[in-house]
């Protein structure tokens, strides 16, 4: 299809939107302004903070005696904080910006108790700086993905008892019947996740679990929020977004739905493959492998349901940021879940167990997929509670090519060394360290790829201050990434 | 869709048949386990851990030990960890029962430390809780783990020190297990251990290792590399083992103290590039302080060399912490037999002996080869 062929809308006005329902949507956002912007904001410097952290881990990796001798920059120290920032100070508040944003959207009111939110975003960010002080001094806890000492973990928890709570509250005044897909998602996100960190706290610290079945909680937990929580925020958005953006209804609301409650079910079933032939009973691993295959379905039936709305339209990431990094965000679910699925096969996971295969799992899943699709969800959305469009169209285009590169070469990189690493050590005729040394051209290369990421993010960061400064344009077209072409084709049009 | 209810019910239920599923249904299976013991309730294993090996494991998490070392151990059918070195048996819930945090960890940028406490030598790994060894991980503990193997009543106990180490039911045990000294395969170990093993460990090992005393000890045999130690060329069988696998961890260098002992944990913790050139460990300084000597020089100042030699009328001494991780370490060991953790070659050694032959490696593995 010619790109130019097609009419581009301007994204926020459907075609059949009329002039009253234009203001109340501009008085909704107008409402969300604050919280939104607070947890915007909040994300940011934690991006800013984890992005560095992230660099300094990634070349410690290879380079051991690079400021080793100071305890608070030792390497076990800088990785759980570099992850700990990312997952609780930049992903789940940038998630729960948008979800708010979104919720406010779908149900189709002004934002109400709005301090409840300013409130949870004080104590989420009190929370995640005190658990990453904790951190660096040596406090944690040594649960993977729950770090956190219990003195940092019991104010986040606050902070999201108020988030979730706000979320209840919001819902009892939406107005109209139909609950929209995305709300299904989000409301299960902010449900599922207090329960989880609930359960996981207690049967970690409160009432402790005996021996092994304390990593399985853990990996349980883990895997849970990679799925109920980032995964379903970020399945939303994408819900929302794509149809947005080019003016058209979800292909099928059915598969919508075989794809939510699968994803409800098989999703939270996985997390013991990351244990595979460890100290457990068989049947543990062997359901969560069957359920990693189950997890198919969803990613079928969204997939599909995505692909099916953007059928046609998929020259429109030409122009529209959104769109770009949704589609990318959407596309790279599917990934994700697939490479998800092949590490966790037994056959395979005798090699890539305890490799760097599972950190390349990781960030697909938190930023391929969820980060992405939040920074596209950011480029809808910042602008409406500013009032400006972004500044510069090729800013965004560095932001996303860096971003999409960046990524991209360090998942590559994470998983040829991870499967290398994996053959070595299953090979006793290798020392040890021969299969260490296998593995480090990989981790200069993921640096490499650090590198690219860390300044796609300060591209992005910098962006996102010039807006919070009020200097973007003020137009009442958005920023197009080509925008000359978009010009030509709405006037066409 | 339309209405809350299925939407709130719908929500709840996914997740909760989830947390029963994989939470509260595993514990109820493995969530109360028992250390095993045998008929008389004796060799009970795994005991309760030492106050400084709490702090050691506190101090393991503090530093972020786990993001590159794993402690467990797959079966021999599912990966080559046996064949590594790393144990000799399968990693099984019952050895972390009394374990908080568990560390089983998910990379192995370093190695497998579910068994370094097994490696050391014999006389240093006295003074530490050894497999069964009780909660000792000060030096005055070394009593108990022979008491614990005396009543054993397995003939191997004064067979050599190394059943202090362990309270293993038989010397071939001891063999599989990844102890370079005082065991069958010190024959081919250079750890200066080696010749605190009497001679005749290896001969005596034969008669005492064929016939298992019970149904425990015939479970309990740990890897075909103890049968194959169990045969009567058995010091052949491993010295030749020794040569088919690689070293399993970094060569030793000379003027070291001996591999895996207290002291040698602290020179590596301190500077591990000077022990093995191709680390990629991190430096632990931080938990090391560098001090004036006083009157003479402290019983617990680092054995240094070259570079990281302080200059002199100094010396480099652990912190506490750094005291309570190497006890942490020390007591990193599984190589007591457990019911449930067959070796894929688990055959009673009597009949398993032949059969196990050909897997030679495990048992050379044991023998840090120069």
């Amino acid at each position: 299809m010619n790109a130019t062929g097609i009419p581009l809308k301007e994204p926020s006005v459907s075609a059949a939107a009329g002039a009253t329902e234009q203001l109340e949507r501009a008085y909704i956002d107008a409402s969300t302004r604050v919280p939104v912007l607070m947890f915007y904001t909040s994300a940011m410097a934690w991006l800013i903070l984890g992005t560095l952290l992230a660099g300094f881990v990634s070349f410690k990796l290879h380079a051991p005696d690079l400021l080793s001798n100071i305890s608070f920059l030792t390497w076990g120290r800088m990785r759980p904080a570099h992850m700990n920032v990312m997952v609780y100070g930049w992903a789940s508040m940038a998630g729960i910006g948008t979800a708010i944003w979104l919720m406010a959207r779908l149900c189709r009111t002004v934002l109400r108790y709005p301090l409840l939110l300013v409130a949870a975003a004080g104590f989420w960010n009190l929370g995640v700086l005190l658990g990453v002080c904790g951190i660096v001094l040596g406090d944690s806890t040594g649960y993977q993905w729950l770090e956190f000492p219990s003195y940092a973990a019991i104010i986040l928890f606050v902070a999201y008892t108020l988030v979730a709570s706000w979320a209840v509250l919001m819902f009892r005044y939406r107005r109209g019947e139909q609950i929209y897909i995305t709300q299904w998602y989000l409301l299960g996100a902010f449900l599922w996740f207090p329960w989880l960190y609930a359960a996981g706290q207690l049967m970690l610290f409160v009432v402790p679990v005996q021996g092994v079945l304390q990593s399985a909680v853990g990996w349980w937990y883990a895997n849970n929020l990679l799925f109920l929580w980032f995964g379903a925020i970020a399945l939303g958005t994408a819900y929302y977004m794509i149809p947005k953006v080019i003016g058209r209804p979800v292909y099928s609301y059915h598969l919508a739905t075989i794809g939510f409650w699968s994803y409800a079910l098989f999703s939270s079933w996985t997390g013991m493959q990351r244990l595979v032939d460890g100290p457990f009973p068989a049947w543990m691993i062997t359901a969560s492998i069957a359920a990693m295959i189950l997890t198919m379905i969803p990613v079928a039936t969204v997939g599909l349901n995505h692909h099916m709305t953007m059928q046609g339209y998929f020259p429109l990431m030409r122009y529209s940021p959104t769109l770009r990094f949704t589609v990318f965000g959407a596309m790279s679910y599917t990934v994700f879940s697939v490479v998800g699925l092949l590490i966790s096969l037994r056959s395979v996971a005798r090699y890539v167990d305890f490799t760097q295969a599972s950190i390349a799992y990781s960030h697909l899943g938190l930023y391929a997929f969820f980060t992405m699709t939040i920074f596209g969800a950011m480029y809808y959305i910042v602008p409406r509670l500013i009032g400006r469009e972004w500044r510069y169209a090729s800013l965004i285009k560095l932001h996303f090519w860096a971003s999409a590169y960046g990524i991209g070469l360090m998942t590559l990189m994470l998983l040829a060394g991870g499967f290398l690493q994996g053959a070595d050590m299953e090979n006793p005729t290798l020392s040890f360290s021969e299969t260490v040394e296998t593995v480090l051209p990989y981790l200069r290369g993921r640096s490499l790829a650090g590198i690219l990421l860390t300044v796609s993010h300060f591209i992005f960061a910098y962006h996102f201050g010039l807006m919070l400064l009020g200097l973007g344009r003020t137009s009442t077209v958005p920023t197009f990434l080509n925008p000359v072409e978009a010009e030509e084709a709405s006037g066409g049009h | 869709m339309k209405g809350l209810a299925p939407l709130f019910l719908g929500i709840f239920g996914t997740f909760a048949f989830s947390w029963v599923g994989l939470t509260v249904l595993p514990n109820w299976q493995i969530g109360h386990l028992n250390p095993q013991s045998d008929e008389e309730g004796t060799d009970i294993y795994p005991q309760p851990q030492s106050g400084m090996f709490e702090r050691g494991a506190r101090v393991y998490a503090a530093n972020g030990c786990i993001y590159c070392h794993s402690q467990q151990v797959r079966a021999d059918y599912a990966a080559d960890d046996i064949e590594r070195g790393w144990g000799n048996r399968r990693s099984a819930p019952r050895d972390y029962i009394f374990e908080r945090p568990v560390f089983l960890g998910k990379m192995r940028m370093g190695q497998d430390i579910a068994n370094i406490g097994a490696r050391a030598p014999a006389e240093q790994a006295s003074p530490a809780p050894g497999g069964g060894a009780p909660p000792a991980a000060s030096p005055s503990g070394g009593t108990s783990p022979a008491a614990l193997s005396a009543p054993q009543g397995a003939a191997p106990v004064a067979a050599s020190p190394a059943a202090k180490q362990s309270p293993s039911p038989s010397p071939a045990t001891q063999a599989a297990s990844p102890a370079p000294a005082g065991s069958p395969a010190t024959a081919s170990s250079p750890a200066p251990a080696a010749a605190a093993s009497p001679v005749t460990s290896p001969g005596s090992s034969p008669p005492a290792g064929a016939p298992p005393p019970g149904p425990k000890t015939g479970l309990a045999s740990p890897s075909p590399a103890a049968a194959a130690n169990a045969t009567p060329g058995g010091t052949t069988t491993v010295s030749s083992g020794a040569q088919s696998a690689g070293p399993p961890w970094p060569i030793q260098t000379i003027g070291e103290p001996p591999m895996y002992s207290a002291a040698w944990q602290h020179v590596h913790l301190y500077s591990p590039r000077s022990i093995n050139f191709d680390s990629n460990m991190p430096a632990y300084r931080f938990l090391y302080k560098k001090r004036r000597i006083a009157d003479a020089r402290s019983a617990d100042a680092l054995k240094l060399t070259g570079s990281d030699a302080p200059p002199e009328g100094w010396e480099v001494i652990p912190s506490y912490d750094a005291k309570c991780l190497v006890a942490y370490l020390m007591a990193l060991n599984q190589s007591h037999p457990l019911k449930e953790a067959k070796s894929a070659g688990g055959a009673p050694p009597a009949a398993g002996s032949p059969a196990a032959a050909p897997s030679p490696p495990a048992a050379g593995s044991p023998a840090p080869a120069k």
